[in-house]
């Protein structure tokens, strides 16, 4: 307080003087009308300068407070959607002719060019090899390992894999490779020439490969890549999910899989 | 002395002199600046700017120009301490010293009354002006005004104060 009263005597005589020069502005634009107005011209624009700005910050504090908010929803449902119990049973759709086992990720593909998934339930779940894993309806991979309650998924995120697809409901069917270096293109090889797509079209399984029934979403063509040879070319397409991110998948079973199977195998030569 | 004397400069100014402006408004002198220049330079700060306050006052409340002279009036007053630093003798003030020709010389008299003329004359011109379009084109006569307001009070200096009369009385 002391230093305050020191502040105050050290600097009266400004403050005099400010007093003053305010007290006369003030007599001046209460009495002066052009005075007046340019001062309110002047303070206005200040004014609605201040105001933009606080508009701006509540507009961008709102924001963070929704951003908040839809955060902790958000987790709430991640909380929720995997302490889901997925069910045990084989569900049979008997139109199709498949059947399909919620499962879950132990261990998602990192995007190395060699990684493997891991999957639960295993054999103890009635899961069989080359059974294929879906996720969010989209084909994931296939089951390649058999343990009793884990399994190892080939994802399509393997450059060991080739997956048979055709381009749209009707198109060409070709194999879908990835060559291990960008997880968000995929290489739709030897698609012959006369092929007709365009950028945007959806590639589907082929169901060729007996893992999956045909139809299954896969990706989206971006675009058609170079010509291998004169009567084929590579499209590359990207998948329709982050498939390092994937927790919940499915296996996928055809229902007369043993006989697909065996009867699939090459003849014994003569 | 030096009340009455701003009293009365005022007072001439607002009822006599206000209109005698010979090329119009590139010559309106302020007459009544000469009695706030004939303050002593010794004077506290707070007396200088309490009569440059007042000298504005008056005018205003004279003139009916409604704050206009206190703005500048009290700008003048705040910045003559100042102003009287800037022009003082190298060994300071002494005690005896009149703000006259007689006393402190020609180059000081005159310096001081034209610097003080500008500044009162240009803050007159801002709070007259207010707009900035406007400032350009006002500011040329507020300078002439300024000049022949130090040649006025030069003038009030050789006929009430003559460097040879000897003014003690003040």
């Amino acid at each position: 307080m002391r230093n305050l009263w020191l502040l105050l005597q050290r600097n009266a005589f400004f403050l005099a003087f400010a007093g003053l020069l305010a007290l006369s502005l003030m007599v001046l634009v209460q009495n002066d009308g052009s005075a007046r107005s340019s001062w309110f011209r002047a303070t206005g624009g200040v004014a609605a300068l201040l105001e933009g700005q606080q508009q701006q910050w509540a507009n961008y504090l709102r924001l963070a407070e929704q951003n908040s908010d839809l955060a902790a929803q958000n987790a709430e449902l991640r909380e929720q959607l995997l302490s889901m119990r997925t069910s045990s049973e084989w569900q049979t759709d008997p139109d199709l002719g498949w059947k399909v086992k919620k499962g879950w990720l132990v261990k998602a593909p990192d995007g190395q060019p060699r990684s493997m998934a891991l999957g639960t339930p295993g054999a103890n779940g009635d899961i069989r090899i080359e059974s294929g894993v879906l996720a969010f309806g989209c084909a994931f991979g296939s089951v390649v390992d058999l343990g009793q309650e884990h399994v190892r998924i080939l994802p399509l995120l393997n450059t060991a894999g080739t997956w048979s697809c055709r381009l749209g409901q009707n198109g060409a069917v070709a194999p879908l490779t990835w060559d291990g270096r960008d997880p968000n293109r995929f290489s739709l090889n030897d698609v012959p020439r006369y092929a007709q797509f365009q950028a945007g079209d959806t590639v589907f399984t082929s169901g060729y490969d007996l893992k999956f029934p045909e139809g299954i979403s896969v990706g989206i063509v971006i675009e058609e890549g170079p010509a291998s040879g004169s009567e084929f070319k590579t499209v590359y397409v990207a998948p329709l999910l982050d498939l390092t991110s994937v927790r919940h998948i499915e296996f996928i079973r055809n229902i007369s899989d043993s006989e697909r199977t065996v009867l699939a195998q090459p003849l014994p030569a003569p | 002395m030096n009340g009455l004397r701003l009293v009365l400069l005022v007072a001439l100014q607002a009822l006599f002199l206000e209109e005698v402006a010979p090329f119009g408004e590139w010559s309106r002198p302020q007459w009544a600046l000469w009695a706030l220049l004939m303050l002593p330079p010794q004077l506290g700060p707070f007396a200088k700017l309490l009569a440059g306050f007042g000298m504005g006052l008056g005018l205003d409340i004279a003139l009916g120009s409604y704050g206009h002279h206190m703005v500048a009036g009290t700008i003048l007053g705040g910045a003559l301490p100042t102003i009287h630093s800037l022009f003082s003798p190298r060994d300071g003030y002494e005690v005896t010293n009149k703000p006259t020709v007689r006393d402190l010389g020609t180059q000081w008299v005159i310096g001081v009354t034209l610097s003080a003329a500008l500044l009162y004359h240009v803050a007159l011109t801002l709070v007259d002006t207010w707009h900035a379009h406007l400032l350009g084109a006002a500011i040329w006569p507020a300078i002439t005004s300024a000049v022949w307001t130090t040649f006025c009070c030069l003038l009030m200096h050789l006929l009430v104060l003559p460097p040879g009369r000897k003014n003690s009385s003040l």
